[in-house]
Order: structure tokens, then C-alpha cells, then sequence
């Protein structure tokens, strides 16, 4: 489990997180809902200690980010970290010789899944095809957790549907995933919580079955009452 | 299939079997996907489909012997059970939806005919 406890976060004189708390279980798909600016990238960042926090603390399976722990989990950034001119058989070797857990035949299994091909340029391709990459990149790591941002965002609809569909699949298995995103619609039915964020604090996490089955909510209706208060 | 928003979606899925089941879409018996396959199919989230799986396990919907793959009921009276079930849900739904407007009994019993025939 990935617990986040009251981590506070200022850019300069800005408080951009103002003590967020949440958790995410292991084998569950965990939602940070928000507009731009919410802070959903700052925490993604404070959990993988990519940025300091000012306060509070943030445990994975109940220990403080360490070099152990650092090796259950990766980053899936919203944009692709790989030089443009490489090939994507280039990354895969180059992924394949920096992380000792880069598991090679999930990521063939990837590739053919995304119909995409090792001699292509990353300069090359689609945007659809970039996020792809990006995301086969991450799932390629044998990690019991995944951080997304926005997989999602600015990609076609058959994109959107394939990327769906490896949530679904035995390539995500029984890993614990937080992604974010500020467009929930199409995703409702896939993810086990919700935590919907607005100018640094959390105003509401919640099992979107419980909503669903205690209050007979959808997700987007949860939201509404929350924003739109 | 298409999911509603508001209902929880293992309900959702319990009733597309139910379905399948009363239509005799599905055979006592037959084969089901297993919990993966069926949250792929679907496009919801395998937690999901386990938990429709344990909730027709229990209902004695579908059952599962060893490490093989899930099946179909062949109990002839729980297959008959989800079909009154399923009838009754539908007249329920109906009568509610005609009452309001006052439509006398005959009438609607006529019209109900005509159209069941059509269908």
C-alpha cells in the first residue's frame, strides 16, 4: 500500500499541496481526479522523492522511500523521457540495460500488443504512439507500483481504447496503480477509488463502487456535488 | 454490453449473465471466461469481475470445480429462478411506467399483445 500522509508542499511563497492524504492498494486502480494546478504532478513527484515535501510523509508497503523501496515502483511521465532520434528497439536495449528489473518478454508482449514496431524513430511517431511508448516503458519494469499522469490526456480514441484495454489485462496483473487525470468519463468503470483533488487538498477519496452501490452515484456525480459546491 | 454510470458495475454484469442465462444464451453447463478475459471483454476493472464471480459462486449462478474453468449452473431450478426473476423485474418495470398514465387494464393488455406479437 502506498500511504500519503499530510505532505505539504509551498513553490516559493505558493502552497501548492496543503497536507494531502490518501492511500492506494496494492492490485487496485487508484484515481487522482483534478484540474490543472490541483497538484496531482506535485504528489506523484513527492512520491517518487523527486521533489522534497515540507511536511508529513508518504510509506510504501509502511516504509519511507528508500533504495529498496525505490525499486518497487516507477514514474510513467506525461511526456516521453527517451532522446527523440532513437529508435524504440533503441529504448527497449537501453531500458533493458539500466533497470535490472526490466522484464523483456512483457515488453515484447507490449509491443505487439500496441502494434508497434522496434525499427521506428520516437521523433516519428503519432501521438497516440509516443504516449504508448511511454506507457510500455513503465509497464516493461517488474514494479509492484505504477505512478501515471496523465496517460490519457491529448490521444486519439483508439489510443485512449487501447491503453484502456491494458489496464485490463494480465500486463498491468496485480499491481497497485495511481494515474491522474482531469477527464474521467471514458475510465469510470476501471478504477477502485477515486480521490478527487482541488488547490492542494483533497476534498473527497472514495471506492467508486460504494458510490455507486450505497448512493447510487456515478463518479462524475460525486464530482459535481464536490466542485460544484 | 453497455454499462450504466449510476449501477455498481458487479451488479451490472450479474444481470447480463442472468440474462444470458434465462435466454438460454448461456447452456447449463457451458464454459464461462474467466475473470481476466470477462474484465477485458468488458473493459472494467478485473477486482470487478472477481467480485461478480464470487457474488454468482455464492448465488450458485455458476460454479467452479478445482482449477478448472468456471461453468454455468446446471441446476435446472435456479435456472428457472433467475428467469421468474428476470420476468417479474421486467412487469415490474412496466407497471410502473404505465401506471401513471391511466391507461384501463383491457387497453393495455390489447396493445401489449399487439406488440409482443410484432416484436
Amino acid at each position: 500500500m502506498i500511504e500519503v500522509k499530510d505532505i505539504k508542499k509551498n513553490f516559493g511563497l505558493k502552497k501548492v499541496l496543503k497536507g494531502v492524504s490518501f492511500t492506494a492498494n496494492k492490485g487496485e486502480i487508484t484515481c487522482l481526479i483534478g484540474i490543472n494546478g490541483a497538484g496531482k504532478t506535485t504528489i506523484m513527484n513527492a512520491i517518487m522523492n523527486l521533489t522534497p515535501i515540507k511536511g508529513g510523509e508518504i510509506l510504501i508497503d509502511s516504509e519511507r522511500l528508500t533504495k529498496e523501496t525505490y525499486e518497487k515502483i516507477t514514474f510513467i511521465p506525461d511526456a516521453i523521457t527517451m532522446l527523440p532520434q532513437m529508435k524504440i528497439g533503441e529504448a527497449l536495449q537501453f531500458m533493458k540495460d539500466f533497470y535490472k528489473s526490466w522484464n523483456e518478454e512483457r515488453a515484447k508482449e507490449l509491443l505487439s500488443f500496441f502494434r508497434l514496431k522496434e525499427e521506428e524513430k520516437i521523433s516519428s511517431l503519432s501521438k497516440g504512439n509516443t504516449a504508448k511508448v511511454n506507457l510500455l516503458l513503465g509497464l516493461g519494469l517488474d514494479v509492484d507500483y505504477l505512478l501515471m499522469d496523465e496517460p490519457f490526456s491529448g490521444i486519439d480514441i483508439f489510443s485512449r481504447e487501447q491503453i484502456t484495454e491494458v489496464f485490463t489485462s494480465h500486463l498491468v496483473e496485480d499491481r497497485g496503480v495511481i494515474i491522474t487525470t482531469h477527464e474521467i468519463n471514458d475510465i469510470e468503470h476501471l478504477i477502485d477509488k477515486a480521490v478527487l483533488l482541488d488547490d492542494g487538498k483533497v476534498l473527497r477519496e472514495f471506492r467508486t463502487e460504494e458510490v455507486r452501490e450505497l448512493e447510487g452515484k456515478s463518479v462524475v456525480d460525486v464530482m459535481r456535488e464536490v466542485y460544484q459546491r | 454490453m453497455k454499462f450504466n454510470k449510476r449501477d455498481p458495475v458487479y451488479i451490472q454484469v450479474i444481470r447480463h449473465f442472468k440474462q444470458q442465462i434465462a435466454s438460454g444464451h448461456y447452456e447449463p453447463g457451458q464454459e464461462i471466461p474467466s475473470r481476466r478475459e470477462l474484465a477485458n471483454q468488458l473493459k472494467i476493472n478485473p477486482n470487478t469481475a472477481q467480485r461478480a464471480y464470487k457474488e454468482m459462486e455464492e448465488a450458485g449462478l455458476i460454479f467452479t470445480e478445482g482449477n478448472s474453468p468456471s461453468k454455468i449452473t446446471k441446476n435446472e431450478e435456479v435456472i428457472g429462478r433467475i428467469r421468474d426473476e428476470l420476468i417479474s423485474e421486467a412487469i415490474d418495470n412496466f407497471v410502473t411506467a404505465i401506471r401513471p398514465i391511466n391507461a384501463s387494464l383491457d387497453e393495455v393488455i390489447g396493445l401489449l399483445k399487439e406488440k409482443y406479437v410484432e416484436g
